[in-house]
């Protein structure tokens, strides 16, 4: 019984706590921080409790957004791939984007975008590059899948499969910088990591415009 | 006109049955409206609901629609139903064991508060069509003097949809330190062409019943028996409704049948009424209305609807916004074509421009433009609303 509908995140959200306390190490306290795709809510709730953030998030699947109001999150229902019009330049001190670059049907349009609005970008995103799925595409000929990229390729909601090399190539071609890379290996983070290309499961940019 | 206050204050329990609910006035000598005209004495009807606390901060004030009145919840004498019963009470989305929660009739009215049906003092006769021109913004300075009027210094919130969202708005921008947050629901800061152009149809449809005159003109002792408020009515339901909806609850089906179930009246010219269930309802809807209505009431709040613009007023949205303390939520459904979402998004977009607080719901209910007056939107909107109220009184 395949369902259409695609509503759950790849990870679930335990396995990505230590995701989310590296994007909350890097967040200065008392700031402004706008969470694109923010689910339900849980990591900026985090982050006005243990940070004091200001934040703001942007969420489309209703049931989630409704979830946000009830934990008096602030949000805002938007389809991220209609870009961020109306947030006006450098009016969040991060923005953050979670697990959800992969599953933009134009992420250079939203990632030039979040160069725009904050000062600070922070992205955390699926590694294809790991070695792994290197080896099981190779041996088996198919679109592998894992813990990171969990659903096959005809029902997913990650239509784009990147790995770390192919972010650093990007953000250099839309004129950003990464300022720091935190990689996450064996649901552990490692803020050095040799051959992160074929090791990290996730990669975690702190970027900004150059 | 000063009724005895209710028990509300003195109940204990809310499981207890109050009673039924009971309209209240209150009477002030006047207002200098927008238009610089002074209209007075004024009477404001309201009714409130749940207990104000000790320190008066726990009032929310709901405003109603073009149609609505200030029996928004509860069963009162008549054993009328409130227009967001669904919405408000205990354990609902707005909660009355714990807010104190207040609607009024608008001004220009005719459930109460002064509107063309009261009697002019100048001349001892209905005002009717002599009702001077009033504007959103002369309801919201009404709403605030009886808000003043009951001892409160600062609302908990203020909740409107269509018309009564288009007050809400203005009471954020114009009234910053007297609210601490406002919910916006399927509302515009600037109706559409189209929207004015559908109000302007129902207008006319009053205009040109023949039966009548002037009202102001009218002999009072003749029933209102005027159609046109009728298919003004009808009109307005259409754009309230969504196609969706049409089709589901109606759809083609016949009204009318013979004893032995064949089609009614079908192809007999001249017959004027309703074959199709469509028709039917909304004849329903527009006899119910012509009966508890006032023309002069509609045409004239009609009028302040299509005159709002706060663009218009402060050249630009965003500068209308500046102002703006209260935490904001502003909801919107994917079906309402009168007030689309792009019209929310708009007052979104000009609050995020100058950095407030909102929050901004798109919410994909079928039932067009009068979502939040369906009994099947109340579970998923009771949540959101008890969410933000209560995120109100939090921190950031």
């Amino acid at each position: 019984m395949v369902s259409a509908r695609l509503v759950e995140a790849p990870t679930p959200f335990h396995q990505f706590q230590v995701g989310f306390n590296i994007i909350i190490d890097l967040i200065t306290p008392g700031t402004r921080v706008l969470d694109l795709g923010c689910g339900s809510g849980t990591l900026l709730q985090r982050l006005r409790d243990e940070k004091d953030v200001e934040g703001c998030g942007v969420e489309l699947d209703q049931e989630k957004v409704v979830r946000c109001i009830e934990r008096g999150i602030r949000v805002i229902s938007l389809d991220l791939d209609e870009g961020l019009e109306g947030f006006p330049d450098l009016s969040y001190e991060y923005v953050i984007l979670s697990r959800t670059l992969q599953q933009l049907m134009f992420p250079e349009r939203l990632v030039r975008e979040m160069l725009r609005v904050g000062s600070k970008s922070i992205i955390a995103f699926p590694n294809y590059g790991h070695w792994k799925l290197t080896l099981r595409h190779l041996a088996t000929g198919r679109t592998p899948t894992s813990s990171t990229y969990p659903h096959p390729w005809y029902n997913t909601p990650d239509i784009h499969r990147l790995t770390i090399k192919d972010f650093r190539g990007f953000v250099s071609q839309i004129g950003g910088k990464i300022e720091k890379e935190i990689f996450i290996v064996d649901n552990a983070s490692r803020h050095r990591l040799l051959w992160p290309n074929r090791r990290a499961e996730w990669g975690c940019c702190q970027i900004s415009a150059v | 006109m000063d009724m005895p206050t209710t028990p509300l204050e003195t109940e204990v329990e809310s499981q207890q049955d109050p009673g039924p609910v009971r309209a209240q006035y209150a009477d002030f000598d006047g207002i200098t409206l927008e238009s610089g005209v002074f209209l007075g004495p004024l009477t404001v009807a309201y009714e409130t609901y749940g207990t104000l606390s000790p320190n008066r901060d726990n009032a929310v004030m709901v405003l109603h629609a073009l149609s609505g009145d200030a029996h928004a919840a509860g069963i009162d004498e008549q054993g009328r139903v409130g227009w967001w019963d669904g919405m408000i009470g205990p354990g609902k989305g707005i909660d009355t064991d714990r807010y104190f929660v207040i609607c009024s009739n608008c001004l220009g009215g005719c459930k109460g508060t002064t509107g063309p049906p009261s009697t002019n003092p100048a001349t001892g006769r209905p005002y009717g069509r002599s009702f001077p021109i009033i504007t959103i913004a002369d309801m919201v300075d009404v709403q605030a003097m009886l808000v003043e009027h009951l001892g409160i210094r600062q609302l908990h919130n203020v909740i409107g949809g269509s018309m009564g969202g288009m007050q809400a708005l203005d009471w954020a921008v114009r009234y910053p330190d007297r609210i601490k947050s406002a919910v916006l629901i399927a509302t515009t800061a600037r109706l559409s062409p189209q929207g004015i152009a559908f109000n302007w149809v129902g207008r006319n449809a009053i205009y040109c019943d023949s039966a009548r005159g002037s009202s102001s003109e009218h002999d009072q002792a003749q029933p209102k028996t005027a159609r046109g408020l009728a298919v003004a009515r009808m009109i307005g339901h259409i754009t309230y409704l969504s196609e969706e909806t049409m089709e589901a609850k109606f759809g083609r089906k016949l009204a009318l049948r013979d004893l032995n179930g064949y089609r009614y009246s079908l192809g007999e010219n001249g017959k004027t009424e309703g074959e199709f269930e469509i028709e039917s309802y909304l004849e329903y809807q527009g006899t119910a209305f012509m009966r508890r209505f006032d023309e002069d009431s509609y045409i004239i709040i009609t009028k302040a609807i299509d005159h709002f613009d706060l663009e218009s007023i402060y050249g630009d949205l965003t500068r209308a916004m500046e102002n703006i303390a209260a935490k904001m939520l502003i909801l919107s459904f994917s079906s309402d074509w009168l007030y689309p979402k792009t019209m929310s998004l708009t007052i979104m977009r000009a609050l995020q421009a100058v950095k407030k607080d909102v929050s901004f719901v798109s919410l994909d209910f079928p039932y067009g433009h009068d979502s939040f007056l369906v009994k099947d939107a109340m579970p998923v909107l009771g949540r959101i609303i008890r969410g933000f109220l209560n995120g109100v009184s939090a921190t950031r």
